[in-house]
């Protein structure tokens, strides 16, 4: 009994080592590329003209914030790759990022559905959009069925005819009205 | 100073702005009571519609979702064990137990007197402290104020979140992205890789839109496992309004020093009710001569917890007006409603525009009593607000955001920077950094730059920062902040590795 409950606690000990690893390994990426990006972004900022008025000039304060991030960013991965190594390496990754991306599916699904709609806005215009994409949106979440496709529509129309209407005569507020009807 | 009062009272009891104060508290509490839907993400959305409003008004209605929005996450806190914000965590501990002991309304309506008397105190404060402060504030010179905003950003970065570093990294993501586009003191084009989109740099709401509420509604559509079984609301519930009250009151020392607590809290940049509401707790916890009754339905871990929360809107606004450096995202957001009407906030705000202050000070006051009035009113009606399916409030909430980022400056390539930054945003979320600090980067960049510039254009030795009393004692605060939180991670990964080898704070 005693021995089950070691190898249970072993095993469990096992798996959060290697969670806490692949962990890591994700925030090792972000770290190196916010690292290599700020770096090209220092450089950047050193090579703008100074100025003759003041000691620092424009590209001053972004050279040393971006040097900064860099540094920061380089301490980071250094501590990540310590607790890759120190969680026993990076078993199951594979699996481990395709479970990530299962469990954010309908995330991923969503925002490629508000880019799409954010590219087709300034040419279907606001209401039109929304709509579509309200519509969409509520049947991916919810599934579809009679009910649920009914109340999609009326929540749809209110959300994007509706608040077009509410900001245009009450805030003068003007939404896109798209190329396509602008007429 | 009487005619500034009264010049603010004026705008705060007009019809309209009492009218619009009113739905900004409904839709405050309505909002905090659906779970996963933040304070901040109700600001943010109340914001296109304020832009209409004269200055004064669009914030009072702003505060007025804001105190509203504090209380509102009690309900979910108290009926379903799920906190409705950050904020009221603490709020379930005890809440929930007295829920489920077949109390519900004695539970919600401790929290909602905590709530408002939080409130109270905390605005007396804020009235008494901040004037003196922004008088003492105007005396700084350059080196103090960039001192001040390294000192803000350690500080947020080392209460924020569960790693000092990550917290670091993004408050420096935030400066770096306040650098992109015109400089502050020439307006020389920066970084801009000669695009249009970037051109005018990255303006401030869109990026406080895509970080905070696009990631948040990304997040909130992901599927971990099986959905939790989510207690059902009874069909009676006595709320005993006044009983409660007399009971609240009649532990003065409880309710005064978690309101103290919040003040002090939502004072210190960064920290908010999301941590006011836990060390208010924790603190009850210590003084109660009966401390194992906390955790099963004590009322003065719920009266802790929700003054504690609710203080902190009071709390936030004292560096905020006396300083110009917002203590919270919230904050920051009230910030940049009042600079989208051409008003700088910072300690000339009292002198410049003194009915603005005193009128913030007399709306938190209403804000809370509306916030009272509607809560004893209609909490009933509220408590069906957490049934509202995921499918209506995940998309529409998102074209509200769309219309926010938009009706600012009319640019359409703004809803693209909105993507990509909201893309980025739930990227930083998921990776576990914080993002209060990013966004506080982003408002206090510009700020940090003019002053270090300036400081130097003074006088060019940058030894000056240390040899200046007060500029050497922030610094000093900082450093010691970084630390001390080193120091603390250290200890608790010392004290957790031999038991479970778990650990995550570095």
């Amino acid at each position: 009994m005693t021995v089950k409950v070691t190898e249970a606690a072993a095993a469990d000990t096992g798996v959060s080592a290697a969670s806490r690893a692949r962990t890591e390994l994700a925030r090792l990426i972000s770290y190196i590329v916010f690292g290599g990006v700020s770096v090209v972004l220092s450089s950047m900022a050193a090579g703008l003209p100074t100025s003759r008025w003041e000691p620092l000039g424009a590209g001053t304060f972004p050279k040393l914030v971006f040097a900064l991030l860099a540094v920061l960013c380089l301490i980071a991965a250094v501590r990540s790759i310590i607790e890759i190594v120190r969680a026993g390496g990076l078993a199951g990754v594979g699996a481990a990022f395709t479970q990530w991306l299962y469990v954010r599916r309908v995330a991923i699904g969503l925002f490629v559905l508000f880019a799409v709609y954010l590219g087709v806005l300034p040419w279907t215009g606001f209401s039109l959009a929304s709509f579509v994409f309200l519509l969409i949106v509520q049947l991916m979440i919810a599934g579809v069925s009679r009910r649920t496709v009914i109340q999609s529509i009326i929540a749809a129309l209110i959300f994007s005819v509706g608040l077009n209407l509410l900001f245009a005569e009450v805030f003068n507020v003007f939404l896109p009205r798209g190329v396509l009807f602008a007429g | 100073m009487l005619d500034a009062f009264l010049a603010g009272a004026h705008q705060v009891f007009a019809f309209d702005t009492l009218t619009y104060m009113l739905i900004g508290s409904v839709a405050g509490i309505i909002a905090a009571a659906i779970p996963g839907f933040t304070v901040t993400m109700a600001i943010i959305l109340t914001l296109p519609l304020t832009f209409a409003m004269e200055p004064l008004q669009g914030v009072s209605v702003m505060l007025s979702v804001y105190v509203g929005g504090y209380t509102g996450g009690l309900i979910s806190a108290a009926l379903l064990g799920i906190p409705g914000t950050p904020s009221s965590v603490a709020t379930t501990f005890d809440a929930f137990p007295m829920a489920r002991k077949g109390e519900p309304g004695r539970a919600l309506s401790l929290g909602v007197w905590a709530s408002f008397f939080g409130t109270v105190i905390s605005t007396i404060v804020l009235i008494v402290a901040a004037p003196p402060l922004a008088l003492i504030a105007v005396k700084l010179g350059p080196w103090e104020y960039f001192a001040l905003i390294v000192f803000a950003l350690t500080i947020v970065a080392s209460l924020v979140g569960n790693s000092l570093i990550r917290g670091l990294i993004a408050g420096v993501i935030g400066l770096g992205i306040a650098t992109i586009g015109p400089d502050p003191m020439m307006g020389k084009s920066r970084l801009t890789f000669d695009t249009d989109l970037l051109m005018p740099g990255l303006p401030f709401l869109v990026v406080l839109i895509g970080i905070f509420a696009i990631s948040q509604l990304l997040s909130e559509v992901e599927i971990h496992g099986k959905k939790t079984n989510q207690a059902l609301i009874p069909d009676v519930i006595d709320f005993k309004t006044w009983k409660v009250m007399r009971e609240v009151l009649m532990a003065p020392v409880n309710l005064f020093r978690s309101s103290m607590i919040g003040v002090l809290i939502g004072a210190l940049p960064g920290a908010g009710g999301s941590i006011a509401n836990l060390l208010a707790y924790d603190q009850a916890k210590r003084s109660s001569k009966n401390p194992e009754k906390f955790g099963e339905g004590c009322a003065d871990g719920v009266v802790a917890s929700e003054a504690g929360n609710s203080a902190t809107a009071g709390g936030g606004l004292i560096p905020m007006i006396a300083l110009g450096i917002p203590g919270s995202a919230v904050d920051a957001i009230l910030m940049a409603s009042l600079m989208v009407h051409g008003i700088s906030v910072g300690p000339r705000l009292i002198m410049d525009h003194a009915d603005l202050a005193y009128g913030m000070f007399i709306a938190m006051i209403v804000s809370s009593l509306m916030m009272l009035v509607v809560c004893v009113a209609s909490m009933r009606l509220f408590l069906r607000v957490t049934d509202i399916p995921k499918q209506f409030i995940v998309p529409t909430v998102i074209i509200c955001c769309v219309i926010g980022a938009f009706a600012l400056n009319n640019r359409v390539t703004d809803l693209y920077l909105l993507g990509i930054i909201g893309l980025v945003g739930y990227g930083l979320k998921s990776l576990d950094y914080p993002l209060a600090p990013l966004v506080l980067g982003v408002i206090l960049g510009p700020i940090a730059e003019t002053n270090l510039r300036r400081a130097l254009m003074s006088d060019p030795d940058w030894t000056t920062f240390f040899t200046r009393p007060i500029s050497a004692i922030l610094l000093a605060a900082a450093l010691l902040s970084v630390i001390f939180s080193v120091r603390s991670i250290l200890k608790m990964r010392k004290k957790n590795r031999p038991a479970t080898d778990e650990q995550d704070g570095d």
